[in-house]
């Protein structure tokens, strides 16, 4: 990716994550994640992870920011009051930003093994495509010199990943029967 | 018996549950909760004969693939036999808290919303169970994931109650906070390491020029682990949660939470602490320090406690410094020498049978005396003797008293901690049990000296509360002299 499309994408998510906490009318801050999402979704696609990517703006700006607009709007929440911020708490937040700053540069200052990312060009896929078995579709496609990254993140996750995939079935259901448990609605109750 | 099967028939459980429940009609619910634990005490047993791949290399199932995700040796299955019997233990306290459960779901005299309490609780056990089998972050993470969500909805379940659903609240945001943590620095551990499976780690180790970025993930990894077990930085939820949430939750939370918190802390630093490990110095020290802090947190923020859930709160922070302490005296297990995980799993086993103990007391003075402080346990000696003198046992054991199965535990701590020469940490660990004896005598205190409120219930435990009090109580003694049959499981 060129650098300045790093810093353009960078910068998008930046505003769009300061803006989120600074408005104070809560659909502001939620088309704010949006943005910072889209900036997000731009860097994965910068980083050739386009599924990601375009999940990213499919599944989280499209469907999760959407719910979280309705249940603004249906719950009608309004507009947040003047905050009254302490000084200890606001001393004690930029506190530990700036400490995890701190850190973060410290981490990102020595030299890191920088491993570049294998380009994207017909040979690598070819090479790729020895991994798999002939007559499968991920073998065809990258022996063309396509990148079927929907089939090949499917074939990482049912293979690699495969329990940790079906605990989070169990995982969704638990959530499913939580949701139902904590918000169904209350029988009249008898007096 | 391959071992995966154990998770696969608790999930099975719980779904059967589930729908059982759904489609029985029935007024009492108690059935749920019973069935569930006689259907988790059948797999109980199941885990004993429980085998992995290397104890029977000529089956067809010990090449399958799926042991590339999860593994199976002595501290997998101790640590599956502890959450299957915490869970049992727990169900059996909800279904004698069930009234209490109905008074704040529906109304009164309806257990109508009270069913999806008990499956909720079997889905968190085979969490915990997959968490001590993981072999790779992915799969530990998923696995503690599991377990979290099914205490979210546990936690607020009283949803008639506004301190449950505070409760709830503060659980879940600062539950989202630890995660993210987890999985950043999780991000950061693969970044370095360029793996995700834990047994790959050595390796990846041996080959490293930088550790510093390793450093920092495994730092972050601690904050969301912290959060688990209730260790500082991340202690701030404990009191709070502890209160508010429904007291079978509380048990359970201070118990399987903080078990599982500590097999997933275990098996991530493992290949980290091992001898000849670049970061194993550093590490040391950052543990130590951890478990300095949460020590003396714990134990001095818990002498001014009235409440008692509170109290039990911050003892639970204590008892996680008590653990951490171990964690940084780390020694692998040798030749008829216990190594940390021993000691931690032997610790957390003692400690299940005193808390459980205490709750299941503590959730019956809710219902009879209708509140939770230490006053509520006023002249519980003048009303009911052999309760009052039981709860005595417990909280000894919990201070640590000798003969007790708490001694027992805190030695094998200290002298961990002594063999690793951790001075420091084992002078402040003194102030903590010192001021352990404090406030864990203050209910005595309460119980035998104070008379009882004019109106106070005499406070009598149901049948399964009182089978559950007295097998725990004399399960506390017995191991204080006798704990080989717990060491002999590791």
């Amino acid at each position: 990716m060129p650098q300045y499309l790093f810093w353009f994408f960078a910068t998008i998510m930046l505003i769009g994550g300061l803006a989120v906490v600074s408005f104070k009318n809560p659909v502001a801050s939620a088309i704010s994640v949006v943005t910072c999402f889209l900036g997000l979704a731009g860097l994965f696609i910068g980083l050739s992870a386009f599924f990601v990517g375009i999940i990213q703006i499919l599944v989280y700006a499209g469907a999760v920011m959407v719910l979280f607009l309705f249940i603004i709007m249906l719950l009608d929440i309004r507009a947040e009051k003047a905050r009254n911020l302490s000084w200890l708490a606001t001393a004690g937040g930029v506190g530990l930003v700036a400490f995890f700053t701190i850190q973060l540069v410290g981490v990102l200052g020595e030299p890191l093994p920088n491993q570049q990312a294998p380009p994207l060009d017909p040979e690598t896929m070819a090479a790729a495509a020895e991994n798999f078995r002939e007559d499968t579709r991920i073998a065809q496609s990258l022996g063309e010199g396509g990148l079927p990254d929907v089939h090949l993140i499917g074939h990482k996750l049912f293979t690699e990943y495969n329990l940790p995939l079906q605990i989070l079935g169990v995982l969704l259901l638990v959530a499913t029967v939580g949701v139902v448990v904590l918000s169904k609605r209350q029988p009249e109750r008898e007096s | 018996m391959p071992a995966y099967y154990l998770e696969a028939l608790v999930v099975f459980l719980g779904i059967l549950l589930l729908i059982a429940e759904a489609f029985v009609p029935s007024k009492n619910k108690s059935w749920v909760g019973l069935s569930a634990a006689a259907g988790l005490t059948f797999i109980l047993i199941l885990a004993f004969l429980a085998v992995g791949p290397q104890d029977r290399p000529d089956k067809d199932w010990a090449s399958w693939p799926l042991w590339n995700f999860y593994q199976f040796d002595a501290v997998a299955r101790f640590f599956k036999i502890f959450s299957l019997t915490a869970t049992i233990l727990v169900l059996l306290m909800a279904v004698d808290f069930r009234g209490l459960l109905a008074r704040f779901t529906d109304h009164p005299g309806s257990e109508e919303s009270t069913g999806e309490y008990y499956p909720l609780m079997v889905f968190a056990c085979a969490g915990m169970m997959w968490l001590a089998s993981a072999n790779n972050l992915a799969g530990a993470f998923v696995a503690v994931e599991l377990v979290t969500i099914s205490f979210y909805v546990l936690v607020a379940y009283l949803r008639r109650n506004i301190g449950s659903l505070e409760a709830g609240v503060k659980y879940v945001i600062l539950g989202a906070l630890s995660t993210a943590f987890l999985v950043y620095g999780i991000a950061w551990v693969f970044g370095s390491t360029g793996t995700m499976m834990l047994s790959d780690m050595p390796e990846a180790l041996s080959a490293m020029e930088n550790t510093r970025p390793l450093l920092f993930g495994i730092a972050l990894v601690l904050v969301g682990i912290g959060f688990k077990v209730g260790a500082v930085p991340m202690q701030g939820w404990i009191p709070d949660v502890y209160q508010g949430a429904p007291t079978p939750t509380t048990a359970f939370l201070s118990v399987g939470s903080k078990a599982a918190g500590f097999i997933f802390l275990i098996r991530f630093l493992e290949p980290f602490l091992a001898e000849g490990s670049p970061v194993r110095g550093q590490l040391i020290t950052l543990l130590a320090i951890l478990a300095g802090a949460t020590l003396l947190l714990g134990n001095l923020a818990a002498i001014p406690q009235t409440n008692f859930k509170r109290l039990l709160g911050y003892s639970s922070i204590a008892h996680a410094g008590f653990l951490l302490m171990a964690v940084a005296a780390w020694r692998p297990q040798g030749e008829g020498v216990l190594g940390s995980p021993q000691v931690v799993a032997f610790y957390l086993a003692t400690y299940l049978v005193m808390t459980l103990g205490v709750f299941f007391i503590l959730a019956q003075v809710r219902i009879q005396r209708d509140g939770e402080e230490v006053s509520h346990f006023n002249g519980l000696a003048k009303t009911n003797p052999h309760l009052a003198f039981g709860l005595t046992v417990l909280m000894a054991a919990l201070a640590g008293l000798p003969l007790t199965a708490g001694f027992i535990g805190k030695f094998l701590v200290f002298s961990l901690a002594v063999q690793a020469g951790l001075w420091p940490l084992i002078g402040i660990a003194f102030i903590g049990v010192g001021a352990g004896f404090y406030y864990y005598l203050k209910l005595v205190r309460a119980m035998w000296w104070v008379d009882p409120a004019p109106d106070a219930a005499p406070v009598e435990l149901p049948a399964f509360s009182r089978a559950a009090v007295v097998t725990l109580v004399a399960l506390t003694l017995i191991l204080g002299v006798f704990f080989q049959p717990i060491l002999n499981l590791l």
